[in-house]
């Protein structure tokens, strides 16, 4: 199984060559090659699915129609990247308040059923509890690679902003996870002694 | 300096989020985007072709208009050699001219028109995109051809289809308001 996004997949000039000219096989290989590193990225920065789903093929769409401006200075997977992501936010630049979504995207996970077990959190749930932007800023710099003044360009905001949201959410993932396996942890011992 | 490996994901990923497994999607959204695709290339092809009739109407129409503007009046002797040159002197860079004052004008009736509308439906923010991504399409060959008149007809046209958006929905919201 892949790790990370693994966006970063070669592509044949045949096939760039075909897209370019509208065909519509060469658009489709393209697809299969990049839908999962699209919707994984996606997914990790809108959370929903569904959301994750639209995202996708909005991004390719755009893509696929914008083709003649991808001058091939850089990689194919980059500029398709840079699609995505550019999507995926301005998806979270529409959703609710964040606040709101926060709280019930922690209830859910206080009456899931690996909380009612007293299973650890994993590293991708405890990722799913951090607000819309800690998220985004979190995996676009540690998985994806993406720079602070790149980020920053991306939220429109300042360097300084992706470097607090940084630190913000690294530490709120450590508290979770270790929160979490305390929490296992005293629950096992209790159930042992029961 | 080398930096060793270890070191280096340690920074860039100190919590090991690379180590999460990908997501594979549920849905296999090909055929949606390959229809939206087929839809979006036949408009092009539409587009293409009604531009290029828009852009000979509106020669033709300028052709006309100059031709007629430069025949003799009655007090003058009607002259076949007087009227022939009139209409040979409209040449290909008066018809550039004519279209691109047709498009400066059309972008400020769509700038105008896009303040006064109010927020409009998904769908119809959909098209006035596509539109849009159309007409950058266009003044980026434009920037190639500056003088290509079926350029400049189709950029006439793309403006007068957004035009058209917009009035419809400042309509919509008219109506709206007076039945307050």
């Amino acid at each position: 199984m892949m790790t990370g996004s693994g966006f970063d997949i070669d592509l044949d000039e045949v096939t760039l060559a075909g897209a370019r000219r509208g065909d519509l096989r060469a658009c489709e290989k393209i697809f299969r090659k990049f839908n999962t590193p699209a919707y994984t990225v996606a997914v990790r920065i809108c959370k929903c699915h569904e959301l994750a789903q639209d995202v996708t093929q909005e991004a390719f769409i755009s893509t696929f129609k914008r083709m003649h401006q991808f001058r091939g200075d850089a990689p194919f997977w980059g500029w398709l990247r840079r699609i995505i992501v550019n999507h995926a936010i301005s998806a979270l630049r529409k959703l609710p308040r964040h606040d709101a979504v926060e709280l019930d995207d922690h209830m859910a996970y206080v009456n899931s059923e690996e909380h009612q077990m007293g299973l650890a959190m994993d590293l991708g749930q405890a990722l799913d509890q951090l607000g819309h932007e800690d998220r985004a800023v979190v995996w676009l710099h540690d998985v994806e690679g993406y720079k602070h003044r790149e980020i920053a360009q991306l939220f429109d905001k300042t360097e300084s902003f992706s470097k607090t949201r940084l630190n913000r959410a690294r530490a709120r993932l450590r508290t979770l996870i270790a929160d979490s396996e305390k929490e296992s942890f005293y629950e096992t011992s209790v159930n042992a002694t029961a | 300096m080398n930096i060793p490996d270890q070191w280096y994901h340690a920074t860039e990923d100190p919590l090991g989020l690379r180590q999460l497994e990908q997501i594979e999607p549920q849905y296999d959204g090909w055929k949606d985007i390959q229809s939206t695709l087929q839809n979006h290339q036949e408009s092009q092809r539409r587009r293409r072709y009604t531009g290029g009739w828009l852009a000979l109407a509106a020669s033709l129409m300028l052709a006309i208009g100059l031709t007629v503007s430069q025949q003799p009046t009655s007090t003058q002797l009607p002259n076949a050699a007087t009227s022939v040159p009139g209409l040979a002197s409209v040449s290909g860079e008066d018809h550039v001219s004519a279209l691109i004052g047709l498009s400066q004008n059309m972008e400020e009736q769509v700038k105008n028109l896009r303040q006064e509308s109010g927020s409009m439906p998904a769908e119809s923010a959909v098209y006035v995109a596509e539109l849009e991504d159309l007409i950058a399409q266009v003044d980026s060959e434009l920037s190639l051809q500056p003088d290509s008149i079926n350029l400049w007809g189709q950029r006439v046209n793309l403006l007068l289809d957004l035009a058209q958006i917009y009035q419809q929905q400042w309509e919509i919201d008219y109506g709206r308001m007076a039945s307050l």
